[in-house]
């Protein structure tokens, strides 16, 4: 009973730090780069600062890379390889329509934004995954808002591909 | 009939006198609250703002010395010291530019890539401010911005070169005044790191150090009083300064 007790409070004690072990930075840097846009979309030049900053904010909760540097910052050449930048384009918004999300609601009359991301190596610039994010937003809310989801579920794509590619 | 008319002429003044007395009442009401609206500075509500630790600038094949000629506020704003106006208000207490002449030196200094004077340094930086401090953000959360661009300057060959640099801080919002400052302080202060870290470890400056000083070797020595020639009162260094963009 006792050999039991002991084994069960080992367990508890190991299994949180092997947990943390996963949470290991894979990767020395990351750099995240301004998104561009494509021509019809009309988005407030803020709106693309945020999303910057924000995209940097939720990739250093990712906990995937040492440090998130700023956009043009320089990486020591032997950190090259273990580094990666993130570009951005984006492709669609659609501001909806608040009538319709009063009225209908279910997502109809939301606001719309459409990114395409690309994951490469800093070294040889080798893409590392493509990701393609589709966020819905109520009208009501700001851009910044919506650029926070983005923002959100762009790290949350890097994070899960990253993990897979490191699986094998 | 006459008496009528004048009794009803009366009446029309007394509802006259009326209206503007009730005009000039939300007027005074208002002003009243405008005033009180205005928040002011006070040791309570007033941050001090700097880098936690100097920011390591990244390895210069030749290592420059640089000199911060001077730092100008761009920005456009009335109030630069007030950060925040919600809550009885959020001040700095110093000027942006000063705030930021200060962190850049820090860094610098700490590399030993600063120096004493213009005439000894090798490139004179020339900062221009043109955010500092909150910017719009989604109401969740306060969005720290710095933001600045430089002109650094060979004062050799007066050749120059401008290089942007800009840092952003995302921190939690608060209710409470005091983790409001708390909040916004760390904010602004992780956004002057990021944008000081932009700038001196930034591709831009490693590019402008290396083509501003590829002349120096072949370059004759400055003549004398060449080396301070961007201090112009007069403003004629203004009107002889050509940047390499505009030389091509």
């Amino acid at each position: 009973m006792r050999l039991l007790a002991i084994v069960l409070l080992a367990a508890l004690v190991i299994a949180p730090s092997l947990a943390a072990k996963d949470a290991e930075p894979i990767y020395k840097h990351v750099e995240a780069k301004h998104f561009t846009r494509v021509e019809g979309v009309e988005l407030s030049p803020a709106f693309t600062d945020y999303l910057y900053a924000e995209l940097r904010n939720e990739l250093a909760k990712t906990k995937m890379f040492t440090q998130v540097i700023g956009e043009g910052e320089a990486v020591e050449d032997a950190d090259a390889p273990n580094s990666l930048v993130i570009e951005g384009v984006i492709t669609e918004y659609k501001k909806g329509n608040r009538a319709a999300d009063a009225i209908i609601g279910y997502g109809v009359g939301a606001r719309s934004l459409k990114i395409d991301a690309n994951v490469t190596r800093r070294s040889d610039h080798q893409n590392m995954e493509a990701i393609k994010v589709h966020v819905k937003v109520s009208p009501r809310w700001n851009e910044q808002v919506m650029a926070k989801a983005a923002a959100h579920q762009i790290a949350n794509e890097v994070k899960k591909g990253l993990k897979e590619k490191a699986k094998g | 009939m006459a008496q009528w008319g004048v009794t009803e002429t009366k009446m029309g003044s007394h509802r006259g006198v009326l209206v503007r007395a009730g005009f000039l009442l939300i007027c005074a009401l208002n002003a009243s609250n405008v005033c009180a609206d205005e928040p002011k500075s006070t040791p309570e509500n007033t941050i001090h703002v700097q880098l936690a630790a100097p920011v390591p600038p990244q390895k210069f094949p030749k290592a420059p010395k640089f000199f911060i000629s001077e730092v100008i506020d761009r920005s456009g704003n009335p109030q630069p010291m007030l950060v925040l106006r919600a809550k009885g208000g959020v001040f700095l207490d110093r000027q942006p530019t000063q705030i930021t002449r200060e962190a850049v030196e820090q860094s610098l200094k700490a590399a030993d890539l600063l120096a004493a004077d213009a005439a000894s340094a090798d490139l004179v930086l020339q900062i221009y401010v043109f955010h500092f401090g909150l910017a719009q953000g989604s109401g969740l959360d306060y969005f720290g911005k710095v933001e600045f661009s430089v002109m650094v300057k060979n004062l050799k060959t007066e050749e120059s070169q401008q290089i942007q640099a800009a840092g952003t801080c995302i921190a939690n919002a608060a209710v409470r005044k005091k983790n409001i400052q708390k909040n916004v302080q760390a904010n602004i202060e992780g956004a002057l790191e990021d944008a000081v870290r932009n700038l001196v470890r930034g591709t831009q400056l490693r590019e402008a150090v290396a083509s501003l000083l590829k002349g120096n070797a072949s370059a004759p020595v400055a003549a004398p009083g060449n080396g301070m020639a961007f201090e112009h009162g007069d403003g004629s260094g203004s009107k002889n300064f050509k940047s390499e963009s505009q030389t091509r």
